[in-house]
């Protein structure tokens, strides 16, 4: 059901199967073909110099898990858990709102407000779907809006939880 | 939208449910191992909440 391929987490690492015979200097006439890259990454994932372009990856992969919830992992070829965060984090959005929960905004009065707006904001483009299912604004005075404010609150936090494994599984370390 | 409207008790079991599934799938790699750790997690999830629930009891009159 929820299956990935976590051969393809690693940054570079889909090219494994092309690069031993390369490496070794021993390309074959298919290879020869793609023979324009002759230094095709040859060490991105084992060691060796250039950890830079991985690790730009892997924070372009981690804003854009914050961006749309769960397209950190599709990048990543993570299928199921890209399809499972994007329907948790749309769920508790949806439920967040229907049940006419707290949206905060950005510039809260004290610390709980800009807390709660940087939970908010985790939801990353869900944030503004969240505000335009709020046609009839928050109602917190029952403990349906109190609890829609902690699901909205819970959507935002899991998905940078999210986006950071995400993160972490372009960098090549264990998800 | 339409509001929703939930008890505390279902808005318990409701939270304990999504975010089980969000950390079993996240959490785990084997699809046994997803459905163990989103069990476990859902069943803590409800038993803490509802403990905390009788511990709070006596300050709530």
């Amino acid at each position: 059901m929820f299956e990935e391929n976590p051969a393809n987490l690693a940054a570079g690492e889909r090219n494994e199967e092309a690069m031993p015979a390369a490496a070794a200097g021993t390309a074959t006439p298919r290879d020869e073909g793609i023979s324009s890259q002759p230094s095709e990454p040859a060490t991105p994932v084992t060691g060796g110099g250039e950890a830079e372009p991985s690790a730009a990856r892997a924070v372009a992969v981690a804003m854009a898990g914050w961006l749309v919830p769960g397209l950190g992992h599709a990048l990543l070829k993570m299928w199921g858990r890209a399809l499972a965060i994007f329907l948790t984090v749309g769920f508790l959005v949806y439920l967040g709102a229907g049940m006419r929960g707290h949206v905060f905004e950005p510039g809260g009065e004290d610390a709980f407000a800009r807390l709660g707006y940087v939970a908010d904001a985790g939801t990353g483009s869900f944030y503004f779907v969240a505000r335009a299912l709020e046609i009839s604004g928050s109602d917190v005075s029952h403990a349906d809006g109190d609890y829609g404010t902690r699901f909205l609150a819970t959507a935002g936090v899991l998905n940078l939880l999210a986006a950071l494994h995400a993160y972490e599984a372009a960098r090549g370390r264990k998800a | 939208m339409v509001p929703l409207h939930f008890s505390h008790l279902q808005s318990l079991l409701l939270f304990a449910l999504v975010i089980s599934l969000a950390f079993g799938t996240l959490g785990r790699r084997k699809p046994i191992e997803r459905v163990k750790y989103a069990a476990w997690s859902f069943a803590m999830f409800v038993l803490v909440g509802i403990a905390l629930g009788w511990l709070m009891y006596p300050f709530s009159r």
